[in-house]
């Protein structure tokens, strides 16, 4: 089978989707492209610096470059430097795995003020994205809005001791700024009952290796279910862990009504509580992870509602949509395999090649674009000497990479 | 030899070390590769080696696609007595408690219904600093070896 098809974003849900296609099909052209200098999406920017093992995924993506030829097409944002329209036109199939990264806001009074900051944009700076903010001065008491996995996975950085971090790929600015934090305590809320946290249990767990806390769950409640069980034992183990410095509260069943401030400044919450009642909660900063929307680039939500198939990530003919773009903000990885193979599935029922379509002849003469190879050097210089215990050392800035894509170990 | 290797996997990562080890093994074996999602475990055949390699997640368990082929031994209890079977893992130790905790429930179930284990059950460490196949590929000369001698005549 041939034909050309185009995949509109190189996270793990494109990368999955390749190497379904080319599994299948190994004569398909299959091009990845990415807004980024990088492949890999949140892999390299969401899963958190201290979960390595987790990033290994990208070995099969490596693959799919190396061994099933796919291409990659970096640097390079659909809908900005290139419409969908001509992308369209240009390959018989087209795929959005754009993924969602803008901060869900939290909607309250009080919820823009400066203080108040969305987990991804925190995380962006951390992992040192290129389009990242600063990152801010959360003063002793942040306050993390929020009971997911992205939560729990900033309240553990947060909370770490510099030699915690040994073996991460935490670069050598974010990690100053955690070892510079000054935070005493982090207060860590949630809407629902602890029984329905959305929290995987074993990155509960996780946090009773921490050294230098001491860790109090409050009002965790009662069991409604076996599910329910794992969740309030996780929480049972790690309540009363510790006797650092660094207090750690957890509580539930807090919706949040207005972010307190004087000067502009956060000096706290206020939530709405179960039964109804207020209940005040001073802190330093607010940290929300409440989910995450899409970015403007593409207009997904016109493209979602008009979708042929949702369900099946078919929106127009020859235009498909898969992981965090098709289905929202929630998932892990073997998620998005599931997804993306099932979408391959379609897609190679449903495509008709037309031998004219130029493919990835519409970027010839392009400048900047950073291809496979390209990658592999910047990999190559962010490897090539990590120090002070980390694995990778990564560069920060799209010049810094476009210029190591072209020069090699030798740019830094 | 005729060969079989399954796989329980959530990311692909031990679905790329079957492959690998059945492109290793290909030249001087019959050797098969699938998901364990969906192999029958009533229908085990006593004339092939097994080789099973899985992941774990969750706190210990089996990765989705290895968990139809366990909840179908425990409800069908089938006999096992004259399959071989080697197993290698997939985990992180990072989850220590529970590393490799996985392949251990599945050769238990195995065992239980009377599978004989050839060699030991070894696993990579996704935080570790080797590659899965460099550990896989000696673990898999090494039990072949053992099979040969059990099984008896190679193909
Ligand atoms: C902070 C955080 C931590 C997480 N930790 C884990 C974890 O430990 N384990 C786990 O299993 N899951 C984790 N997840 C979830 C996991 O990251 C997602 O399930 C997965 O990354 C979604 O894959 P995706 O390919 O759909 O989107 P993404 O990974 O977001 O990839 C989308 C890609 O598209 C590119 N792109 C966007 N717009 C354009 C455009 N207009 N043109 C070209 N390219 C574009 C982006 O640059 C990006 O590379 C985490 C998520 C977050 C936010
Ligand atoms: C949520 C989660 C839980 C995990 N739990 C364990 C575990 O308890 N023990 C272990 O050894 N590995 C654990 N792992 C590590 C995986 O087994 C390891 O990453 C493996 O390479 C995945 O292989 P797969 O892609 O074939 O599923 C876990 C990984 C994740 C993401």
């Amino acid at each position: 089978m041939t034909g050309k098809i185009a995949i509109v974003g190189a996270g793990p849900s494109g990368c999955f989707l390749a190497q379904a296609l080319l599994k299948a099909a190994p004569d398909l052209e299959v091009d990845l492209i990415d807004a980024l200098p990088v492949p890999y999406g949140l892999v390299r920017y969401g899963v958190a610096a201290d979960h390595q093992g987790t990033k290994a995924v990208t070995r099969q993506f490596a693959r799919v470059f190396e061994r099933q030829g796919a291409r990659f097409f970096g640097n390079l944002c659909i809908g900005r430097d290139i419409s969908l329209d001509d992308l369209r036109a240009a390959y018989d199939v087209v795929v959005l795995a754009a993924g969602m990264s803008v901060d869900n806001r939290l909607g309250v009074p009080g919820g823009d003020l400066e203080g108040v900051y969305g987990a991804g944009r925190i995380t962006r700076a951390l992992y040192e994205h290129p389009d990242a903010e600063a990152l801010p001065d959360l003063g002793s008491h942040p306050l993390i809005v929020g009971n997911g996995n992205v939560a729990i996975d900033l309240l553990r950085l947060l909370a770490k001791q510099p030699e915690e971090l040994a073996g991460s790929d935490l670069g050598p600015g974010p990690s100053d700024w955690l070892a510079r934090s000054g935070i005493e305590t982090i207060t860590v809320t949630g809407r629902s009952p602890a029984a329905r946290a959305k929290f995987d249990p074993v990155m509960i767990k996780e946090l009773a290796k921490l050294g230098g806390v001491s860790i109090r769950v409050i009002g965790a409640g009662e069991a409604p279910d076996d599910e329910a069980a794992k969740r309030l034992d996780a929480l049972a183990v790690i309540d009363g862990h510790g006797d650092g410095p660094r207090k750690i509260d957890f509580r539930f069943e807090l919706t949040p009504a207005e972010v307190l401030g004087a000067a502009g400044k956060v000096t706290g919450m206020r939530f709405s509580t179960a039964a109804g009642d207020a209940q005040h909660i001073a802190c330093s900063s607010v940290l929300t992870a409440i989910g995450f929307g899409p970015a403007d680039d593409l207009p997904r939500e016109a493209l979602i509602a008009a979708a042929a198939d949702r369900e099946a990530g078919a929106l127009a003919p020859g235009l498909y949509a898969t992981g965090w773009f098709r289905r929202g903000p929630r998932g892990t990885i073997p998620d998005n395999r599931a997804d993306a193979q099932a979408l391959a599935g379609r897609i190679l029922a449903e495509i008709s090649a037309s031998p004219a379509k130029p493919g990835r002849g519409l970027f010839d003469g392009r400048p900047g674009i950073v291809d496979y190879d390209g990658w592999c050097r910047i990999d190559a210089a962010e490897t090539a000497a990590p120090s002070q215990g980390r694995c990778r050392i990564k560069i920060p800035t799209r010049t810094g990479m476009t210029m190591a894509a072209i020069e090699g170990a030798t740019s830094r | 030899m005729k060969i079989s290797i399954l796989y329980g996997t959530e990311t692909g990562n031990a679905e790329m070390l079957a492959e690998d080890i059945q492109a290793e093994l290909d030249a001087a074996h019959d050797v098969t590769c699938d998901n364990l999602a969906d192999t029958d475990p009533t229908a085990l055949d006593p004339t092939r080696f097994y080789l099973l390699v899985c992941s774990t997640y969750g706190d210990g368990e089996l990765p989705a696609s290895a968990q139809p082929f366990a909840e179908a031994i425990d409800k069908a209890g089938p006999d096992l007595s004259n399959v071989h079977f080697a197993i290698f893992g997939l985990g992180d130790s990072e989850y220590h408690e529970t590393f490799n905790g996985g392949p251990k429930r599945l050769a238990e179930l195995m065992i239980a219904r009377g599978a004989r284990q050839i060699g030991d059950r070894i696993a990579h460490d996704a935080s570790g600093p080797d590659l899965a196949e460099d550990i896989a590929f000696p673990w898999a000369e090494q039990v072949l070896a053992e099979a040969e001698e059990r099984l008896g005549a190679p193909a």
